[in-house]
């Protein structure tokens, strides 16, 4: 190489200071350009992989667990059966599958791998179940976390959600149909209103007094997935409803608030071969 | 800096543009896979639980 370097030398050093000054403001600002591609691109991409691990692990599980069926019964009211009388019998293990999550009005591809816990690592799988929460079907709070943005995106739609729309959770024996609880501004008129779908959908009283189907609240609000929202206890009553809450940040691209919708359970069936539950098909 | 680099890589201009390149490719590489999942955590972007 004949070509040498201008030295700082011949133009000055303070010439060169400046420019190099420069060239770090416009590295830095590219690099927060390439920050936002990673967050919201990006993340995507890895969590979309690790979402499809955890389903493809535990569609082995289920298919380990599934009895041949002789008998395939396909009416709904032959498949219904009494939450009361399903107790679960798995055991979750944390980060790893338990459950599928369907929203059928949010599209009938929608359906995510819920895994147990609600750590960084275990919420970049997919939407992560609160271990100190109840399981699908049991009385009190099944409570699920999920990113908005970023990180497969599980919970970016949950604004669209209307009351009685419903939340389908299939588990290793059960599927679950819940359904969001009357928006706060319903309240006053949800007696009135005929609305298809609303089935044991009721306004919220007693000690669930205030409970709506979705609600914008501080991220302290821990009590928003205890077994009654409205208080600050784990305890779960003998009355207790059998609740569903998914919670995410809020407003898009911030965590200054979090996002809740809150469910009640409204059905259960059995899971039987080539049987889906009705609830599905409502868009 | 970027003059510092551009004139310490060998070769012919085509050559450097493509060096360049795969330095560039290199840099993002290295912050999509370690410095950024490392800073996240830190950031107020995406906490989605109470508590």
């Amino acid at each position: 190489m004949t070509a040498t370097a201008p030295g700082p030398t011949r133009r000055g050093v303070g010439r060169s200071l400046i420019r190099g000054f420069g060239e770090l403001l416009i590295t830095l600002g590219v690099v927060v350009l390439l920050f936002v591609v990673y967050e919201v691109y990006v993340t995507d991409l890895f969590g979309e992989r690790k979402q499809a691990a955890a389903t493809t692990a535990v569609d082995r599980v289920w298919a380990q667990s599934q009895e041949t069926a002789t008998v395939v019964a396909q009416a709904p009211q032959e498949m219904a059966t009494d939450p009361q009388q399903r107790v679960p019998t798995y055991d979750t293990v944390l980060g790893e599958g338990f459950a599928k999550l369907r929203i059928p009005v949010l599209g009938a591809d929608y359906v995510f791998t819920v895994v147990e816990g609600t750590e960084p690592d275990d919420l970049y799988i997919g939407p992560g179940h609160y271990s100190q929460t109840q399981l699908p079907g049991e009385q009190g709070n099944f409570a699920v976390a999920g990113h908005r943005v970023s990180k497969g995106s599980p919970f970016n739609d949950l604004g669209l959600l209307s009351s009685c729309d419903a939340i389908v959770v299939e588990t290793r024996d059960d599927w679950f149909v819940y359904r969001v609880l009357p928006m706060a501004e319903e309240e006053a008129v949800w007696a009135s209103t005929p609305r298809p779908h609303c089935n044991g959908v009721q306004v919220q009283t007693g000690a669930y007094t205030g409970v709506y189907g979705r609600e914008i609240t501080v991220p302290a609000d821990y009590a928003q997935v205890l077994p009654v929202p409205t208080v600050l206890s784990t305890t779960v009553p003998p009355d207790a409803q059998r609740l569903i809450t998914l919670t995410t940040c809020h407003p898009q691209f911030s965590d200054a608030e979090r996002m809740i919708i809150h469910g009640v359970l409204v059905a259960s069936y059995a899971k039987a071969p080539g049987y889906l539950p009705p609830e599905l098909t409502e868009t | 800096m970027y003059a510092w680099i551009w004139h310490h890589l060998p070769g012919p201009t085509a050559a450097r543009l493509g060096l360049s390149f795969v330095l560039f490719l290199g840099v993002v590489a290295l912050l999509f896979f370690v410095v950024f999942p490392w800073l996240e955590p830190y950031l107020p972007f995406d906490r989605v639980t109470t508590g």
